[in-house]
């Protein structure tokens, strides 16, 4: 089983939880064991194409799966998945 | 509405005061209580944009992910990111909904002349188009 940690804003999907742990061979079937089971996570990680939002990363421990195998990144028993957004902005353009 | 305790204002506004004239950011940590927010503790993130950072931030994720590391262990939330605009008002820019999340809270604060101005809170929608302006409290004399 991994752990995911669910971020503060999310939990209110998630019946509070602040973490879940999941079965799932690689972070895709993780992240839809954790779907399925909170069916309101999906539209605020998923855009209406099934594809992770512009502003999700995910994070196997304390590696960004963009670097290793995307969503089929392989997960192992202990691990912790991390949910992390993409922010950035600046007074540049009204 | 989100409230901003005296420690973690002090922190912003040194941050936004000893950054300018580039912009900072940073992460607010706190709870939630009641539908309102409270911040407790605010922490200083490098700004990791490449180019100029008069008017542009970046967030390195793996900072944010330390920062609500920290804030878990602390049994604390991770519930908003500042941000400063030097010289500029406190609006929250294309370029900010661009690049925002619409899970925290983002507090802009306006720095003039080396100075914090004023500040306001947004809450950008899930589609990045439009933001929310939420009220935000923070410490009398400031």
């Amino acid at each position: 089983m991994a752990k995911v940690l669910i971020p503060t804003p999310l939990r209110q999907y998630t019946d509070q939880a602040d973490s879940v742990e999941l079965g799932g061979a690689t972070v895709k079937e993780v992240l839809e064991a954790l779907t399925a089971r909170y069916g309101e996570l999906k539209r605020h990680l998923y855009n209406d194409e099934g594809k992770l939002r512009s502003f999700v990363n995910v994070y196997v421990n304390d590696e960004d799966i963009r670097y290793l195998d995307k969503d089929a990144t392989p997960v192992k028993d202990g691990d912790v998945i991390s949910i992390v957004p993409s922010i950035a902005g600046g007074n540049h353009g009204r | 509405m989100i409230r901003i305790e005296k420690d973690a204002w002090r922190t912003v506004v040194g941050h936004a005061e000893a950054a300018y004239p580039n912009e900072c950011c940073g992460a607010l940590l706190g709870v939630c209580e009641n539908g309102a927010k409270l911040v407790k503790e605010a922490v200083e993130l490098e700004n990791a944009f490449t180019g100029s950072r008069r008017n542009r931030y970046e967030v390195r994720p793996e900072d944010l992910l330390r920062a609500d590391r920290a804030a878990r262990d602390r049994g604390l939330d991770l519930i908003g990111i500042y941000h400063s605009h030097p010289d500029c008002d406190a609006y929250f820019s294309a370029t900010d909904l661009k690049n925002s999340c619409p899970w925290y809270s983002f507090v802009v604060v306006s720095v003039r002349g080396g100075k914090v101005d004023h500040v306001r809170s947004f809450l950008p929608n899930p589609e990045q188009t439009a933001a929310e302006a939420e009220d935000v409290e923070i410490p009398s004399g400031n």
